[in-house]
């Protein structure tokens, strides 16, 4: 460094104003970029989905209207959600757009703490497939939660929830712990035809724990199982299974046929967000059939807009069988209570046995 | 300015920025922290202010976090002692060498700590594996290795992390040992054996307790491996700290479980101190 120093002063550059250069550049780039761009703050998950985000949200519907997003990355959806309960009474919230799960969503509206939004703020809102939306959540994706099993080893693949009990599953079927709670209200639904019966749900899980249920402990992590031959079933969302298949991992869905339990993930604006209009913005563009079709194909996941129709590849494997199987969206009001306490009984009473 | 004034106020001007650094970052939000621990959780409202020892006591009366710290502390004493049995010997013969190659023995020491600890187990997890490379190895010979989530690929992986830190203390605490008292003791009639428990060992002792506690410390606080490594079913406390802040948003037990392991490690730590002579301790 001092001999690129002496070279510059040789040529008539001054250290000092060398070094005063070198100080101030990151000030001059942050603050072109801040003329040129109206920023907002994005909470949401790191990885692919915020990779997708920016490949298929951001940039060609927002860049063009000098709107840039700066990303808030946490990789827990309740991070996100304390942090907005936490900053509730703040004038100036820390987030404009947050990712969040629509039962996580519907335990922050009822907190008070989420903007209402119609199709005056965001235009889009009304090509949402009915049941997906609520006053506060926008639905940003969605998929079924399916029986997951190895085509190699399984030739007759469990037809519901109950057929995982079966003896020659055994030390065969695992699951990412994180998916505990869907898991739980597609045993719910078998054993009781409800998704809230969780005293039934408990039971049920308990018996495939003692057959030596396997848990792991991300969701990336469920996949590899099935190619090294540990598990030969489990449980899972539709589109993971997509992207499993993707990524060269022998798994193949099978439709529960009591029904299989929504997950639907999406974005909410809180009531202190400094820059709604751009907030506003932004959902508009993540529901344009586009983007929404460009998630179908990278992650695996449903659009959540009738104007976003799938077709090629990506249809056929995202198709569900004919007939169609009985679609059933969590009981958000039950839900949202009932997580901490089924979380506590799965912490003691499964992991930990 | 006396003297006596203008050193004090020298000091001053060097504890000082320190010591605000510390008040600022470390016992602000510890302070913070322990007020939240007085907090009730509420599912919809987050916390609500109000002081009550609840989450403390409920660390207390259900047995499972008792559990999960006594399988910390096991983990974290196992891997402490390992390190001793691993990293003295080897420690001992660093600091002792006189090879060229010393500098590249010391630098294979500490590469490990060039590598993040989610990284580093990353790698271990591809070891460990079904169909792994220890695996892939034992079906040449007919057997399975399967060591994932298992207490086994915890204290390995957290043995790794640490190991190098022991070496590293142990080996700096030895070059600065005169050798000559080891070799007036062996001129006396000690075998080097005797020489290295009766004069080096001690003196070693208020270094290698540093050590040990550092260790301690690390395997009491440790995140990462457990959680990748043990997998869900392997319980300690950190990882706990972690699930009912992030998972449960449970911040008021999250905090009062964040001080409990605290006081426990330095319960534990000043007890260690308690057992080692005066005359040794650092």
């Amino acid at each position: 460094m001092p001999d690129i120093l002496t070279g510059l002063a040789r040529r008539g550059v001054s250290r000092r104003a060398v070094l005063a250069t070198a100080l101030a550049t990151p000030f001059v780039i942050d603050s072109t970029r801040a003329r040129a761009e109206e920023t907002f703050i994005l909470g949401t998950w790191g990885g692919d989905y915020q990779r997708l985000m920016m490949e298929n949200i951001e940039m060609p519907f927002l860049r063009k209207q000098g709107i840039a997003s700066v990303a808030d990355i946490a990789n827990d959806e309740v991070v996100r959600a304390s942090k907005l309960l936490a900053t509730r009474r703040l004038p100036r919230g820390p987030m404009d757009v947050a990712c969040v799960s629509a039962v996580q969503a519907f335990q922050l509206g009822e907190a008070g703490v989420l903007e209402e939004l119609t199709p005056e703020k965001v235009p889009n809102l009304a090509h949402v497939k009915s049941g997906l939306a609520t006053a506060t959540f926008a639905p940003h994706i969605w998929s079924p939660q399916i029986i997951s099993y190895s085509p190699d080893r399984v030739k007759s693949p469990p037809a519901s929830f109950g057929d995982l009990l079966d003896a020659k599953y055994k030390g065969r079927f695992g699951f990412p712990t994180a998916n505990f709670f869907y898991a739980m209200m597609g045993a719910s639904l078998f054993t009781s035809g409800s998704t809230t019966d969780f005293a039934k749900a408990q039971a049920f899980m308990s018996k495939l724990n003692a057959q030596g249920m396997r848990l792991y402990p991300t969701t990336d992590a469920g996949g590899p199982p099935f190619k090294t031959g540990e598990i030969d079933v489990g449980v899972m969302w539709l589109a993971r299974i997509a992207m499993w298949q993707n990524a060269g991992i022998p798994v193949a869905a099978a439709f529960p046929k009591e029904g299989c339990i929504l997950y639907v993930s999406g974005m909410v604006i809180p009531k202190n967000a400094p820059n709604k209009k751009a907030a506003f913005a932004y959902l508009n563009a993540m529901l344009e059939p586009q983007a929404q079709l460009g998630f179908a194909e990278h992650m695996g996941y449903l659009p959540t807009v009738t104007t976003a129709v799938l077709t090629g590849k990506v249809a056929q494997q995202l198709a569900l069988p004919d007939p169609a199987p009985k679609l059933v969206a969590p009981d958000y009001a039950i839900t949202a209570k009932a997580y901490d306490v089924q979380h506590d009984w799965w912490q003691k009473s499964i992991e930990h046995t | 300015m006396s003297p006596r004034r203008a050193q004090a106020a020298s000091a001053a001007g060097l504890l000082g920025p320190a010591t605000c650094v510390v008040l600022l970052m470390l016992v602000l939000p510890l302070a913070l922290l322990f007020r939240d621990s007085l907090n009730r959780f509420d599912t919809i409202q987050l916390m609500i202010e109000t002081v009550t020892a609840a989450n403390y006591r409920r660390f207390f009366a259900e047995s499972y976090y008792w559990e999960v710290m006594r399988t910390t502390v096991l983990v974290a004493s196992l891997v402490t002692v390992l390190c001793v049995a691993l990293g003295l010997p080897l420690a001992w013969r660093l600091a002792r060498t006189t090879s060229r190659w010393k500098s590249l023995w010391m630098l294979a020491v500490i590469l490990p700590l060039f590598i993040g600890s989610t990284v580093r187990t990353l790698g271990w997890m591809i070891l460990f594996s079904q169909k792994g490379v220890l695996d892939g190895v034992a079906a040449l010979f007919g057997g399975h290795v399967d060591l994932m989530y298992t207490a086994t690929a915890v204290v390995i992986g957290t043995l790794s992390v640490n190991l190098p830190f022991m070496v590293l203390t142990l080996q700096s605490v030895f070059e600065g040992i005169d050798v000559r008292l080891a070799e007036a003791a062996q001129g006396l009639g000690a075998t080097p054996a005797r020489a290295f428990r009766r004069i080096i060992l001690p003196l070693a002792l208020p270094g290698l307790s540093i050590a040990t506690i550092l260790s301690f410390i690390l395997g009491m606080n440790a995140y990462a491996t457990p959680v990748l490594l043990g997998g869900p079913r392997f319980k300690m406390m950190a990882p706990q700290v972690f699930t009912e802040f992030n998972t449960s948003g449970n911040w008021p037990f999250s905090a009062a479980l964040a001080f409990i392991l605290m006081a426990t490690t330095l319960l534990l730590t000043t007890l260690s101190n308690v057992v080692i002579p005066r005359r040794y301790r650092a």
